[in-house]
């Protein structure tokens, strides 16, 4: 009786994050099994066939290979965007913290803006095509590093406001300019927030469906979430292959959380006893 | 040689005036303590010094070199921050090193420099340990080693021991003094705590709100205070004061009585003051004497007995209370009469305006 009193929080909680997480992930991974006729179905049963392997070499070679290209182009777009993020939004969150002047409550106000206003599309195009950047990778990575740059900001001036500033000011009497103060003390012991970044901004400009699909349009800028477009229609859906294809682009966010995990525990815990 | 010049230094943060005109001369070698209470400006000073705080108006001037405007990293100077200030992420060697590996120094000169620091500290079994691996004794040790290793002209140290428990602080202390007498460079210490001061300086500077109340050796400072202040802030236990008239007043010497001192007669520079002025008498808890036929009496408040001496607090008539400092142990009741004479007219006079009126 007791263990169930004491442990039935937990219990709850497995059950729920089961249903929520893993049924719908052996979903997707027994659809990608099957075969064309029984995943029309959509039911939650064993695959009659398995054809696993045929299912991911037609996901793969369909449109002259168009998922390499979607898995190149969404590969650049993450690793760009994200290093960009990184390096500006902790800057930025840096000079922020550490600068009080008279402009820091109108450029608050601005990254506040940015992260509750709603993108006006039309207007971002147009502006876009002005700068010749419409359907342009390097055009998307401006854009997503646009988007995610507030959050990434406030994330981080956050860290930085529990960094004593008698580390800069040791620093500089150490004879360091203001890019060795940020890059050799700051930056290092923001480690555990830019972790977080990384994993949070990278899965999720990796899976960004809509700006690739209003920004990035044209043969050869597909990205891996609009490849899933190739096998839906209006009147034929291939739901084997759609969902191989979901299985295949879910794997890269899927290594890059497990790769970092650890180490966000790593950084948390390293914060907590440092004392 | 790395002397240093404040000339009429200001600072103000926006309308506030947190330093108001400082003059000073330190020169090469000396031991300097700004010593004064909380929030008087100490650390605004010293941090203008290394350059952290930009000079409001006034000259600096170090080793012969007007430096208003000149980057913390080419004054010359170390500095010993209060918080330790340590780069978490880099072991004691890096640490000891961070400021020469910036300044390009070679290799192997780099690494004989920090065995160097560490030897003199006696650190070098530590120096693979991370800050959060040290003791606060052994981190203030790394940061007094991080200014070493830079074999800087000044060493500057902001209230460096206030964070170690007191018998740690008395070590690190005399540590200090050795340090000064070993390297011969330059040191400016702050610090509120006047014992620290009168232990460490060749020369104390006594501010408070901004304003250098008196700059003198420690023992100029104890015995010939300038004003009121200085005379209430150096010496522990603090002088005692009390509210006095002019009786007479006799070449060099007046004779003073009040509520608390029958008519008691005083060596002192009468300039200006004639009889019948108001001024304050002071003198310490040592100088004060039990005597039956003495001046002053009082009932006795609080005894503490420590066998060599005996601390008195005595009520006097006005209500002031004064602490008396007794030779050998005392017998005392709480409550009892006590007569105290002053030993040797070892009292001052300060007048209206708080200045001391000391023989010349
Ligand atoms: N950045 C600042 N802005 C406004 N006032 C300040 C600032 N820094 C210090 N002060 C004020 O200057 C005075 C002196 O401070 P400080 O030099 O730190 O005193 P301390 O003698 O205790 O070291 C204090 O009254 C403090 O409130
Ligand atoms: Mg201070």
């Amino acid at each position: 009786m007791s263990l169930i009193r004491r442990h039935w929080l937990s219990v709850v909680a497995i059950l729920v994050s089961f249903v929520v997480f893993v049924i719908p992930f052996i979903f997707i991974v027994l659809t990608a099994m099957k075969d064309k006729r029984q995943s029309a179905l959509l039911d939650f049963s064993w695959p009659e066939k398995f054809q696993l392997w045929e299912n991911i070499v037609d996901v793969i070679t369909t449109r002259n290979w168009q998922l390499l290209t979607a898995f190149i182009n969404s590969t650049i777009l993450t690793v760009a965007s994200v290093t960009l993020l990184v390096v500006f939004a902790a800057m930025v969150g840096f000079v922020l913290q550490r600068r009080r002047t008279r402009w820091n409550g109108l450029i608050n106000f601005l990254i506040l803006a940015g992260l509750m206003i709603p993108p006006a599309i039309v207007p971002t195009i147009w502006l876009l095509q002005a700068m010749g950047l419409f359907a342009k990778l390097h055009g998307l990575i401006l854009i997503e590093v646009a988007y995610h740059l507030p959050f990434s900001i406030l994330l981080y001036r956050a860290f930085i406001a529990t960094i004593p500033k008698d580390l800069d000011e040791a620093a500089i009497i150490d004879g360091a300019r203001p890019l060795d103060v940020f890059f050799r003390i700051i930056m290092p012991l923001l480690w555990p927030v830019t972790v977080t970044n990384i994993v949070v901004q990278s899965v999720t400009i990796f899976n960004d469906f809509t700006n690739p699909l209003y920004y990035l349009p044209g043969r050869g800028n597909e990205t891996v979430q609009l490849t899933l477009y190739n096998f839906q229609s209006q009147f034929n859906t291939s739901y084997h292959l759609l969902f191989t294809n979901i299985l295949l682009i879910t794997i890269p966010p899927l290594i890059v959380f497990l790769f970092f995990n650890r180490q966000i525990v790593a950084g948390v815990t390293a914060g907590a006893v440092k004392g | 040689m790395a002397g240093l010049e404040l000339k009429a230094i200001q600072k103000s943060y926006g309308a506030v005036e947190v330093i108001k005109g400082v003059n000073l001369e330190i020169s090469h070698g000396e031991f300097v303590v700004f010593v004064g209470p909380s929030g008087c400006g100490k650390s605004t000073l010293l941090r203008m010094i290394a350059g952290l705080e930009d000079i409001s108006a006034g000259e600096l001037w170090i080793a012969g070199k007007k430096c208003n405007h000149v980057e913390p990293r080419d004054r010359g100077i170390a500095m010993v921050f209060q918080s330790y200030a340590l780069y978490p992420h880099m072991t004691v060697y890096e640490n000891f090193g961070f400021g020469l590996k910036l300044a390009k120094t070679p290799k192997d000169v780099r690494d004989r420099k920090i065995r160097d620091a560490a030897r003199i500290l006696q650190m070098e079994h530590l120096l693979d340990r991370k800050p959060s691996q040290l003791s606060g004794g052994q981190r203030q040790r790394v940061a007094i080693g991080r200014a070493i290793v830079r074999q800087p002209e000044v060493f500057l140290f902001d209230e460096p021991l206030s964070n170690l428990d007191a018998a740690l602080r008395v070590d690190m202390r005399m540590e200090l003094a050795n340090l000064h007498r070993d390297l011969g460079s330059t040191m400016i210490y702050v610090t509120h705590d006047q014992v620290e001061a009168m232990t460490l300086a060749d020369k104390i500077v006594v501010l408070n709100g901004g304003v250098v109340q008196q700059v003198g050796s420690p023992i100029e400072l104890y015995q010939r205070p300038e004003n009121l202040f200085v005379a209430g802030f150096i010496g522990s236990p603090k002088m005692n004061f009390t509210e006095v008239t002019i009786d007479s007043i006799n070449g060099g010497q007046v004779t003073v009585s009040g509520a608390d001192i029958q008519p008691t007669e005083l060596s002192a520079d009468t300039t200006g003051l004639g009889e019948g002025d108001t001024v304050t008498l002071g003198t310490r808890p040592h100088d004060l004497l039990a005597d039956a036929s003495g001046n002053i009496s009082g009932h006795v408040s609080l005894v503490e007995r420590l066998g060599n001496e005996t601390n008195v607090s005595l009520k006097l008539r006005s209500g002031a209370t004064w602490l008396v400092v007794l030779d050998g142990d005392r017998e005392l009741r709480h409550g009892q009469e006590l007569q105290l004479g002053i030993e040797d007219q070892k009292a001052m006079i300060f007048d209206a305006a708080g200045q001391a009126r000391h023989m010349a």
